[in-house]
């Protein structure tokens, strides 16, 4: 520039006026990490023999398929959520405040944290509870049960009634497997279904509502009538016939269930966008020679992504509530200690041991019960029709 | 340079009315019906008429925001409508537009600084330290603060968001920027701080803008020259002070007519326009504004006044239009009479009837008279056609015949030859810096069917070529035109256009039956 000050009459379009790239620094960033983790799989895949653990260091981890889409999504979310946060710290105030004025919520987001922060590192460090019959029907701490119940009393028994004992806090299932351990894992699994599920329903049904509303015309006649038959397409059974074939699965689970949920999403974020492409910034975008991509990536996508995080959030408990609900009838995953798992082991034991379906239940019914009420004040707080 | 900048030539934009499944097309809505003006560099053209009368459509057609349905747009020698995707990127930075509403044209997820940097991104500045500096000494210069680049959009007043919106169209240096109704959103105080701006962002760059606008005083402050707009098409265009002083067109007159102006001696001049604004689907047959006009012209030579032959017309349009509502005239002549809407006399229903439109009793002039009655005889007795007839035969108009089209005022030159010579101006602007051989070729092209035998390019196959009839109405226009088609002749298309320009360039023009 040779010095000069920088106004807009001394650019010299005939030296810029290059391709437009509609990567931010942000899309950069996610990029590299998404490809550093599709060289990680590749070497996992291709390298690593399949019963041997991927890492060996800090702990003994063999990463399954479901751990590299855990690991995606994690990353998505890092990027996509936790980054602009971060980085729109005065807007991120305010979203605070205003959802902090629903404590019920506030109390929901600790706990869903916790349960995310305790199901995602804790199975790194415990051992998943294997089969020990000497140790079967524990009742909890501090509690006790007829010393008729369990096959082999630890804790003391006191007037004929075995106590509970701190080595199983929440006692022991019919297997002899600690309680605890079960609903740490089923955090887990809760989370991986919830979270994975709906990072695919939302990325597609972003991506089709968004660009069906914008491109409009032929574009948006195929893409929504192609939604209307996928949301009469019964995954359901597709599941079950599946199920029937290869025996369940939770990967399975995930992909059937993420790949064909996503039309009600597309059709809210068409519905939003359409209105948003009216307005006169995206004429301004196209008035100064933005394309189509860049409209929809720049000023579509973010405009709508209030509602569609406000749907996600009563997505998640869904999906995590399906999941236990097939577990329970026998057509989720039988390697995998779900909490509907969980219950449908206790339920025969109800009578004696009602430890065992009550305490998965309690979490399930809370971490559903959690994500509405945040959903709700995510709702309140994030409505673009109250944004100043 | 004597070119204009800007010349729009016939512009068209028709939005389809599709039904049924199959998308048939069963009307258009006419928005801008070939509507021509120019605009010169460092000019402010103000483009005015009533709301729903097609002005931001045709901003936005005049950008190709929005594909024109026919017509020529020449920017700087080139021709929008022909352009491709790069070109029109490429013209895109030399174009920019201001929106209205100031809260809708930022998006509410960027801050201020981004979506005034978002032009300088699209058109491939990458380096964020440059677009930054850019956009905080041009926030300075229309009046905020290089802070404020980081503050989102509901934090600043209209005002301030009209002067980022400045800023943003500024931001690439345009020559051309549209601004429609640029402070129609703003209050009064903020609207002439806004105009300001406006005027010494004009002048500081040698801008061409074109201000659209429904307000004649915002017009009046800003602009050089203004072109009326009625119904899709433009009924006068004239220098700012002209066109005030002295109006030509009748739309106008009643357009001046409807601002208030304090000046206590020309009280009470101005028209009222009465009736609504005919819908744009189906306009009006003849001149548009016919069916509203103080000044339709009647052919007859009747003794009566303005306002009743305004009064007869607005009868005979209603008669050759919807029809009349007899009911109601039976149901009001009825009133106050024990016999019912049914057995009323037919006499007293003819009154209601005159009553309604405000039609006299009994017309001053005997022919005229015996007409309105025999029609009103005729409607009474159901015959709608044949009162229509008869009222179409007693009062003829020339206004509802034939559509008159755009003509110079200070000249003798029909509306056909006039849109003949701006047709041709408008195409030899595209060749202004072809070479010789070029603009030959491209002539020969548009005059392939009218060379004679031998394929000779001569005078007369150029001028047939482009419906120029030879002599012109016109002894100066007949002048230049002969020049223009010898340069053209020669290949010589700059000596052309600068001809075209200097002798045609922004005249006063006016669309009336009035003026022939």
């Amino acid at each position: 520039m040779g010095g000069k000050p920088d106004t807009f009459e001394s650019v010299d379009w005939t030296e810029t006026g290059g391709r437009l790239s509609t990567l931010s620094r942000r899309d950069r960033g996610a990029l590299l990490a998404g490809l550093a983790l599709v060289a990680a799989f590749c070497y996992d895949f291709v390298v690593v023999a399949a019963d041997q653990p991927t890492i060996t260091f800090p702990v003994e981890w063999n990463v399954t398929q479901l751990d590299w889409l855990f690991v995606t999504t994690l990353l998505a979310l890092l990027f996509y959520v936790v980054v602009p946060l971060y980085g729109n710290r005065r807007l991120t105030a305010y979203y605070w405040r205003e959802f902090r004025k629903n404590r019920m919520a506030v109390l929901s987001l600790f706990y869903l944290v916790a349960v995310f922060l305790i199901g995602t590192i804790g199975p790194i460090f415990l051992e998943q509870p294997g089969l020990a019959l000497e140790r079967a029907y524990q009742p909890p701490a501090y509690l006790s049960v007829d010393s008729t119940v369990p096959v082999n009393c630890i804790g003391e028994v006191v007037n004929g009634q075995c106590q509970g004992t701190m080595e199983h806090p929440l006692g022991t299932t019919g297997d002899g497997k600690d309680i605890l351990v079960l609903i740490v894992y089923g955090m887990q699994v809760s989370m991986k279904v919830g979270l994975i599920s709906t990072l695919l329903v939302v990325t597609i049904g972003t991506a089709v509502g968004t660009v069906a509303a914008y491109g409009g015309g032929l574009v948006d006649e195929v893409l929504m009538r192609y939604v209307d038959i996928q949301l009469v397409f019964p995954a359901f059974f597709l599941y079950l016939l599946l199920t029937y074939l290869f025996g369940g699965s939770l990967f399975m689970f995930i992909i059937i269930f993420g790949l064909t949920g996503w039309g009600s999403i597309a059709r809210l974020v068409r519905s939003e966008a359409l209105q948003r492409a009216e307005e006169a910034y995206v004429t301004a975008a196209r008035g100064s020679g933005a394309g189509t991509l860049y409209v929809i990536r720049r000023h579509l996508v973010p405009n709508v992504s209030n509602s569609v995080i406000t749907a996600a959030t009563l997505l998640i408990p869904g999906f995590i509530l399906f999941e236990a609900s097939l577990s329970f009838l026998s057509l989720g995953d039988p390697t995998v200690p779900s909490w509907g798992q969980v219950i449908a082991n206790g339920r025969s034991d109800l009578s004696t041991a009602w430890w065992v379906s009550t305490f998965p239940g309690v979490f399930l019914f809370t971490t559903i019960l959690a994500f509405n009420f945040m959903g709700d004040a995510l709702r309140d707080a994030l409505d673009p029709r109250q944004e100043r | 340079m004597s070119r204009s900048l800007l010349d729009v030539e016939g512009l068209t934009k028709h939005y389809p009315v599709t039904e049924g499944v199959l998308r048939n097309e069963v009307g258009r809505v006419r928005a801008v019906d070939g509507i021509s003006f120019t605009v010169d560099r460092g000019e402010t053209l103000g483009l005015v008429g009533e709301s729903g009368c097609g002005k931001s459509t045709a901003a936005t057609t005049t950008l190709r925001l929005e594909e024109p349905t026919d017509g020529r747009i020449v920017f700087d020698g080139e021709d929008v409508t022909a352009y491709d995707d790069a070109a029109l990127k490429r013209f895109r930075r030399r174009a920019q537009m201001v929106f209205q509403d100031p809260t809708s044209s930022f998006d509410p997820r960027m801050s201020i600084g981004e979506s005034v940097a978002e032009p300088l991104r699209v058109h491939g500045m990458r380096d964020r330290e440059r677009r930054r500096r850019i956009v905080g000494d041009l926030l300075d210069r229309v009046g905020l603060d290089a802070d404020d680049m980081d503050r989102y959009p509901h934090e600043f007043s209209g005002g301030q968001k009209q002067r980022v919106a400045l800023a943003r169209a500024l931001v690439i240096n345009p020559d051309l920027i549209v601004a429609d109704e640029p402070v129609s959103a703003l209050d009064v105080s903020v609207q002439a701080d806004i105009l300001d701006l406006i005027d010494d962002l004009q002048s500081a760059f040698g801008l061409a803008i074109v201000v659209i606008s429904h307000d004649l005083g915002v017009v009046r402050e800003v602009c050089d020259r203004v072109a009326v707009m009625y119904l899709g098409e433009i009924v006068e265009t004239a220098p700012t002070e002209r066109l005030f002083e002295d109006p030509r067109h009748p739309y106008t007159r009643a357009l001046l007519g409807s601002t208030p102006i304090a000046d206590p001696r020309r009280r009470g001049q101005g028209t009222r326009l009465t009736g609504d604004v005919p819908s744009p689907s189906d306009p009006p047959p003849g001149c548009r504004f016919h069916t509203r006009c103080p000044e339709v012209i009647l052919d007859e030579d009747y003794d009566i006044d303005d306002e009743t032959w305004r009064a007869v017309l607005n009868l005979r349009l209603r008669v050759v239009g919807e029809g009349l509502d007899l009911g109601a005239a039976r149901r009001y002549a009825a009133t106050g009479d024990e016999a019912g809407p049914e057995a009323v006399d037919p006499a007293a229903v003819k009154a209601a009837i005159r009553e309604e439109f405000g039609v006299p009793a009994e017309l001053a002039d005997r022919a005229a008279e015996s007409a309105l009655s025999t029609a009103l005889d005729r409607v009474l007795d159901g015959d709608h056609d044949g009162a229509a007839e008869r009222l179409a035969d007693a009062f003829p108009t020339v206004c509802r015949r034939e559509r008159p089209g755009l003509v110079p005022s200070d000249t003798d030159l029909s509306a056909t030859e006039w849109a003949a010579i701006t047709e041709l101006r408008a195409w030899v602007a595209t060749l202004a810096d072809a070479s010789e051989e070029a603009v030959l070729d491209r002539l020969r092209d548009r005059c392939a069917e009218e060379t004679d035998r031998e394929g000779e390019l001569d005078r007369l196959a150029v001028r047939a070529a482009f419906r120029l009839p030879e002599p012109l109405s016109d002894s100066d226009a007949e002048r230049t035109v002969g020049a223009v088609v010898d340069s053209l002749l020669t290949g010589r298309a700059d000596d052309a256009a600068a001809e075209l320009y200097g002798t045609f360039g922004s005249l006063r023009e006016s669309a009336c039956h009035l003026d022939d």
